[in-house]
């Protein structure tokens, strides 16, 4: 076994400064499964601060993750603006989805409006909390900021957007704008109450060219997600992490025309090539792209060969890579899985 | 009066444009001209809708465009599936399906897709929607005697549901192919879980439902 010469925060602080490093790092978005290896309902990464961030914390210790820690999920948007929202308690449930949309209708759409009281919506006092919680223990200080497009879904249904783009984009326009507006208010509280120095802002954008053309995320995703990048990197914030999920090779031109702070982070699935991320975000950190459904059903040696080939092509990157999963590590997948992927950066991504 | 092949040819076009009015007018000159409502089905309202799953593999167009052809194809075919009569004409009877987003997953835009592509292929298809109960399905294909059973899920955790059941489906189903599908799922978990078929997307799918009832 090969030693590591840096701690997993040195490795984690030397990536965010870009500096020299022993190995690639590795770096996870993991809610669910920790709850399970933490013996706790999947729920509780969600609906529960503490127990969300003890049982990341501990499940980073386990594994031996340099990060990361933070709170959140794609399908957000909805809950805040007044839908129904259900916690994965159920079996097979694996994350918090929509039970009921927020907007059923035009009129609901066109008389959407951010919410007065905006800290006590949806999912946000327990985003706050948790961002307190960071905050305490000296972490970074994680928040949601997008994308709007994939939280528009989560508020108004995917279909009834995918109909509305086609027949009505004004109205879809006229959601994104409000959307983006409580992006920004909330981003706004966060960045006066913590400092922008301490933010790590994220995005989780499912706008896949299986479900939308590249016109279509140039039209309706890029403009909100260029004016929330540029606010924040006005404002001071100076980490951005953007996951950039499943198939969107035709949207990267528009990916990288975004402003990512001081340090920009790029997860990518595994429909993305690294070579490919890199060639696209040649100044920020690329992360991924070990198949998750392979971390979840495959052997243990299935997932060490991935490793190794995403380590290897993506270690040579001049901007900084970590090895991690294509997308969020599959609650239920085995630990002797996911345990091989920091073996793995030992043995294949020494510098 | 218009000739067939140009009502065809609007039929066709108008769920290729995402046309509702135009389907509708297309539909009910069909009716006047007194054609045969299966064929202007297949011929002009499918045949339109085939060609955008056409254009969908090539990454021509995409599901926001299959949405609006879809509610186009769906206003033709409520005026013309009423005339069909199953036992005259030669109307496409190619079998009974059931389909529904699993058990904790409630992405359907898939499911709804693959549907409207049974649907227009020939099948009678039974949707149960979507975060459907595991023994619902076996209990509504007992129920219709279905000939295909067709399963989607979007969460890895879902596609666990799929994994546990389908030994329990293939026992107590004994005469019903099943097909998974969902972008999680490839070929490989239907071949090592025991489904009869797996379709990456919805065109696929009704390729092979298709074929497993022909087999």
């Amino acid at each position: 076994m090969l030693c590591d010469q840096l701690s997993s925060r040195e490795r984690w602080d030397a990536l965010i400064r870009g500096d020299s490093l022993d190995r690639v790092p590795c770096l996870q978005f993991m809610l669910g499964h920790t709850a399970v290896v933490n013996g706790k309902p999947i729920a509780k990464a969600y609906d529960d601060a503490a127990t969300s961030l003890s049982c990341q914390r501990n499940a980073m210790e386990l594994y031996g993750h340099d990060g990361l820690v933070m709170h959140g999920w794609a399908n957000s948007g909805g809950a805040e603006f007044g839908g129904e929202i259900e916690f994965p308690y159920r079996k097979y449930t694996g994350a918090p989805m929509m039970k009921r949309n927020p907007v059923q209708s035009e009129a609901d759409a066109w008389a959407l409006k951010v919410p007065e009281d905006f800290l006590s919506v949806g999912t946000i006092p327990v985003a706050l909390e948790f961002s307190r919680l960071q905050n305490e223990l000296g972490m970074p200080v994680t928040i949601q900021v997008g994308s709007p497009l994939t939280w528009a879904g989560s508020v108004c249904g995917e279909e009834r957007l995918m109909l509305w783009i086609m027949k009505k984009p004004e109205l879809v326009h006229h959601v994104l704008g409000i959307i983006t507006d409580f992006i920004l208010k909330k981003a706004e509280y966060w960045v006066k109450t913590f400092g922008a120095e301490r933010l790590m802002a994220f995005d989780l954008c499912i706008e896949t060219n299986k479900l939308y053309s590249p016109k279509q995320f140039e039209t309706f995703a890029f403009p909100y997600l260029r004016e929330i990048h540029d606010q924040l990197t006005a404002a001071g914030v100076a980490i951005f992490l953007t996951h950039i999920c499943g198939e969107q090779n035709k949207n990267l031109p528009f990916w990288s025309q975004l402003s990512y702070g001081k340090r920009g982070m790029i997860s990518v699935g595994k429909e993305v090539a690294l070579s490919a991320a890199s060639a696209a975000f040649p100044d920020c950190v690329i992360m991924g792209n070990v198949d998750p459904v392979i971390v979840q059903e495959g052997s243990p040696e299935d997932v060490l060969a991935l490793c190794k080939a995403s380590i290897e092509e993506g270690k040579v990157h001049p901007g900084g890579y970590a090895l991690m999963t294509g997308c969020e590590v599959p609650p239920q997948a085995p630990p002797v899985n996911v345990g091989q992927m920091v073996p793995a950066c030992r043995e294949f991504g020494r510098y | 009066m218009l000739d067939e092949a140009t009502i065809l040819e609007r039929l066709s076009r108008a769920v290729m444009d995402g046309d509702e009015d135009a389907a509708t007018q297309a539909a009910n000159d069909a009716v006047g001209a007194g054609m045969d409502p299966q064929r202007a089905i297949m011929e002009g309202l499918a045949a339109g809708m085939a060609e955008m799953g056409r254009l969908y593999e090539e990454g021509e167009c995409y599901v926001p465009e299959l949405m609006v052809s879809s509610e186009a194809l769906y206003a033709g075919l409520a005026i013309l599936r009423p005339l069909v009569v199953q036992s005259a004409s030669g109307a496409i009877d190619r079998g009974v399906a059931v389909i529904g987003a699993v058990q904790g997953d409630i992405h359907d835009i898939g499911k709804n897709l693959v549907k409207m592509m049974l649907e227009v292929s020939g099948l009678a298809v039974h949707d149960l929607g979507r975060d459907v109960e595991m023994d619902a399905f076996i209990d509504e294909c007992m129920k219709v005697k279905a000939d295909l059973l067709c399963l989607s899920a979007l969460m890895t955790t879902t596609i666990i549901a799929i994994k546990d059941y389908l030994p329990v489906f293939k026992a107590k189903l004994p005469g019903t192919k099943i097909m998974i599908g969902g972008a999680p799922l490839n070929q490989r978990l239907a071949d090592e879980w025991g489904a009869d078929g797996y379709g990456e997307n919805a065109m696929e799918a009704a390729r092979v439902a298709i074929r497993l009832l022909e087999g």
